[in-house]
């Protein structure tokens, strides 16, 4: 709840989008036996839809979820004539949606569904029904935050997973780092890698670093200037770097740009780059 | 907090072990020259080791003492920069251009010693 942000004021502004008042509240507790005394049916009305969609099976097969999910549903619509809008609500439908959101339920499937919930309402509220509408639209603006916020969790985690995957560092030999970087390279993942690499030569007490940038397909100046830094750093740490890889084309469109590369020690390709690393650490 | 400076052979080092004031910064500088001078010492490794943060000031202070060293006949290298205190010296762009760094102490000296034997 504190992750999406959700602070008292928060909620207070979810209930004032709905247009919630006081005069609702009334209408609400008008409507309150009635929906109490009908509450499976509209559980019923929710789960049946639910029942006759494929894109639901995952809900619907896993005994443990639904029955959690039926009894959370069953809480809601009680609450939901309690009149009482405030955190403990709120966390009450985090928890419901976060069932959802751990089944598979989507989010089109989940409103086809609340609108045969809302439908069943209707019946039962009457007149009173628009009050409680206001209410149901400020669930759902909760529900669909959740699904959204969980998926874009997960993105997170996975975007960070591969960040992590794709800059290794490599020891060749004593005192020799290989550091391939393929894919594209942008601002974040130039840190990453400059940070994983300064680490990594404090670590194996490297002395010379082969880069090896033959997966990059595109330098721009901004890259560029993230190896440049990289180069200055590793060498403040007594650590020499060997460039390698830098096709046609890039070498191509550095020089075009203008960028001086004067200072870093570039060799065609890999092997060439090992080859002189072995040289540079015989030397000593 | 004055800095020490110990002599090996024709070696000097200075460890700086807490974090300088630009004044014991200066008065390093000019103890280091005066030492350099009365030891006849050919190599200096000064050690960061222990400091997280180099500001412009003292980025740019070790640079005169490099280059004041060489004037005296000595060469100087730089040893313990961390990896943090690297990445941030090249975001703001400053460098110990021409001047050596290493590792650690023990690269430094290896370092000296290879530089006297490339000069006999």
């Amino acid at each position: 709840m504190r992750a999406m942000g959700l602070t008292r004021d928060a909620i207070q502004r979810r209930r004032a989008f709905v247009g919630l008042t006081a005069d609702d509240l009334t209408e609400i507790a008008a409507a309150k036996s009635a929906v109490q005394s009908t509450v499976d049916q509209h559980v019923d009305a929710f789960f049946g839809y639910l029942a006759n969609i494929p894109e639901a099976r995952g809900v619907m097969q896993n005994r443990e979820a639904l029955g959690l999910a039926r009894q959370l549903k069953r809480q809601h619509l009680l609450a939901m004539v309690e009149g009482d809008y405030g955190e403990g609500y709120v966390e009450q439908r985090l928890k419901l949606a976060q069932l959802y959101s751990q089944v598979g339920l989507e989010l089109a499937v989940f409103l086809g569904a609340f609108n045969q919930l809302l439908h069943s309402l209707e019946g039962v509220a009457g007149n009173h029904f628009p009050s409680l509408c206001k209410v149901a639209f400020f669930d759902i603006g909760l529900i669909c935050d959740v699904l959204i916020y969980e998926r874009e969790r997960v993105i997170r985690i996975q975007s960070e997973a591969i960040r992590e995957l794709s800059t290794p560092v490599l020891q060749i030999r004593e005192r020799l780092l290989l550091l391939p970087i393929i894919g594209v390279v942008d601002t974040h993942r130039a840190h990453q890698i400059m940070q994983n690499l300064l680490a990594a030569v404090r670590a194996k007490r490297a002395k010379v670093v082969v880069m090896d940038v033959t997966g990059v397909a595109t330098i721009d100046s901004k890259v560029a200037n993230h190896l440049l830094q990289t180069v200055a750093a590793a060498r403040l740490m007594g650590a020499e770097v060997i460039v390698t890889g830098i096709s046609a084309e890039v070498a191509q469109s550095l020089v075009a740009l203008g960028i001086d590369l004067g200072k870093v020690t570039a060799i065609g390709d890999l092997q060439g780059g090992l080859e002189d690393a072995e040289r540079l650490l015989e030397e000593d | 907090m004055p800095v020490p400076i110990l002599k090996q052979g024709d070696t000097l080092i200075a460890s700086i072990v807490a974090a300088l004031s630009d004044d014991d910064l200066l008065q390093f500088r000019d103890d280091l020259a005066q030492k350099i001078g009365t030891v006849r010492a050919r190599g200096v490794v000064v050690d960061v080791t222990a400091l997280d943060v180099l500001d412009s000031f003292a980025t740019r202070t070790l640079r005169g003492i490099a280059l004041t060293a060489k004037l005296r006949g000595a060469e100087t290298v730089i040893v313990g920069i961390q990896p943090e205190v690297a990445y941030t010296l090249v975001q703001l762009g400053l460098t110990f251009d021409g001047i050596s760094t290493a590792l650690d102490l023990e690269e430094g000296l290896a370092l000296l010693a290879a530089k006297k034997q490339a000069r006999k």
